[in-house]
């Protein structure tokens, strides 16, 4: 029996006294890679951030590795750590002086209390392997603020393989890149999970993709209206239930 | 007046103890300057540092009114300062500069006037907004010690937990770090070291040890660890610099450690131009 790596049960998130997220209840798999789709406004990233404790939950329980998330968001630090998140706008101050390698770094290290010096050996070892299989050892001297987009996604993917990890959560990652750039983020996302043995949570807008690559499908409009294999979930009635059924139909003519 | 014996007077000034303790204080307050400077100017806290130091203005005043040691009122003030205008720039919609700015011009205007009822108006206001680093005490110097050493070691024991926290927040929360707790600790720490060095510095220059080597540093730095490092080492430089160019010029201490701070800025600008045009 597979193991599930996150289960997801009851959670119902409340933004600005607003319900973003309603009852959702969900597991995860070992190894399976699983999307959440929905439109705009859907929840999709308030779930996300309720999963990892960025936002505070009011109902449901959220269970990772079999470890209970607490009400305030904590998990023990080895969990922390077998998880891998990568936000929807990866913005930051193109000003900071880091290195590519610096920033690749700072997803080997546990962030508890030690000397910075503490296992730079290791670190580098891990960091240098880390942007090979990203096919980015090239960059590991340039600033972050010189990096494209894609090969900024690419260090970031970097980040989270640095150290094994179990579960990895996407919100929207390849956002901004162009059309070739995203194929080969998803491309390389894909031999990664391959290679690693990842589970995969991720919010993506890109039905065509979720259909080639992912195992299962959860369709949220605040709550979960519908979830399965992609050819059921993003058959054309669910999708007209989720998205509406103008939607539908332009999907599925656009996909024949 | 030959060379040598310009040099010979500035040794033999460096012989009294209020001078060997001025250049102490100037190390210890530009060592922790720098180094908390270099987080400051990345997560634009500049302008927060300056209107800190220019807001410990009216817990001095208070102090002089009430006839309390200054320093005493002014470390417990700044902290509270640091701690009520982090909570209202988190819980108003109101641009970062415009708030600092109000908060800043009227604890500065109620300062005035709060001295204005005190016989030291005039004649204590130089001192208050300058600085005299002549005039620190072995004392002063144990506590600044002190508070570098906390410093080194707190933003040395979570140094990455910090650059992870400047570079992107949502990473750092969903890593499990409590970006709260390290932004406050971060602030107190701040307003800690700003309250120790105006006595020092003076209300209006403290800012400048904390922006300026900082600044300097992020010209000539590609790494982040380089740039705190060398922003600390700039600090500490910049002070023993000012403190000579003073005794030598004749020139008032805290003021001459400055111009030896801008002197560094500017070579970190023309630096990188020269590598260039030789390279």
């Amino acid at each position: 029996m597979p193991e599930a790596i996150l289960q997801v049960s009851g959670l119902t998130v409340v933004r600005d006294k607003h319900v973003a997220v309603d009852k959702v209840s969900f597991v995860v798999q070992a190894g399976t890679n699983v999307a959440i789709v929905g439109p705009n406004g859907a929840g999709k990233s308030s779930l996300i951030q309720a999963v990892l404790g960025v936002l505070p939950r009011q109902v449901g329980q959220v269970e990772i590795l079999g470890h209970t998330l607490s009400p305030q968001g904590r998990l023990p630090n080895k969990i922390r750590d077998a998880i891998a998140y990568l936000p929807q706008n990866f913005s930051f101050d193109r000003r900071i002086p880091m290195t590519v390698e610096e920033v690749v770094g700072l997803g080997w290290h546990t962030l508890g209390l030690q000397w910075p010096w503490t296992g730079h050996r290791a670190r580098q070892i891990a960091v240098r392997q880390a942007l090979g299989q990203v096919e980015a050892l090239h960059l590991k001297r340039k600033r972050i603020s010189d990096l494209s987009g894609g090969e900024t996604k690419r260090v970031l993917l970097a980040y989270c393989l640095v150290r094994p990890r179990r579960l990895l959560i996407l919100d929207e990652a390849p956002a901004g890149l162009d059309l070739r750039a995203e194929a080969e983020f998803y491309q390389l996302l894909n031999q990664l999970k391959q290679q690693h043995g990842w589970a995969i949570l991720q919010v993506s807008h890109d039905l065509n993709m979720v259909q080639r690559q992912c195992d299962h499908v959860l369709c949220i409009n605040r709550t979960l209206l519908c979830e399965g294999v992609p050819e059921v979930a993003l058959s054309r009635e669910s999708l007209s239930t989720v998205y509406g059924p103008e939607f539908a139909r332009y999907h599925h003519s656009c996909s024949l | 007046m030959s060379l040598a014996s310009e040099i010979t007077r500035i040794i033999d000034l460096f012989q009294f103890p209020f001078m060997q303790r001025a250049v102490i204080s100037g190390i210890l307050t530009g060592l922790a300057g720098g180094m908390l400077g270099s987080f400051t100017i990345l997560r634009q806290l500049s302008f927060f540092s300056d209107a800190l130091g220019h807001s410990t203005l009216l817990g001095l005043s208070f102090g002089v009114l009430l006839g309390w040691n200054p320093t005493a009122i002014v470390l417990p003030f700044a902290v509270l300062f640091a701690l009520g205008v982090t909570y209202l720039l988190e819980r108003t919609h109101l641009w970062t500069d415009a708030l600092l700015n109000i908060v800043y011009s009227s604890s500065l205007a109620l300062a005035v006037i709060v001295l204005s009822f005190t016989g030291t108006y005039k004649g204590g206001i130089h001192q208050l907004l300058f600085g005299d680093i002549l005039a620190v005490h072995t004392a002063d110097l144990i506590f600044c010690g002190v508070l570098l050493l906390a410093c080194a070691l707190y933003m040395g024991l979570t140094f990455r937990t910090q650059m992870l926290i400047t570079l992107n927040e949502p990473l750092a929360i969903a890593r499990g770090v409590s970006v709260s707790f390290h932004r406050t600790t971060f602030v107190v720490l701040l307003a800690l070291v700003v309250g120790i060095s105006i006595k020092a510095i003076g209300v209006l220059l403290i800012s400048a040890f904390i922006v300026i080597p900082a600044c300097a540093s992020r010209l000539l730095c590609r790494q982040f660890s380089h740039h705190v490092v060398l922003s600390a080492s700039l600090g500490a430089f910049s002070a023993v610099m000012g403190m000579l160019l003073s005794a030598g010029l004749n020139l008032p201490s805290g003021p001459s450690i400055v111009i030896a701070q801008l002197g560094i800025f500017v070579g970190a600008i023309i630096y990188p131009q020269l590598y260039k045009a030789v390279a």
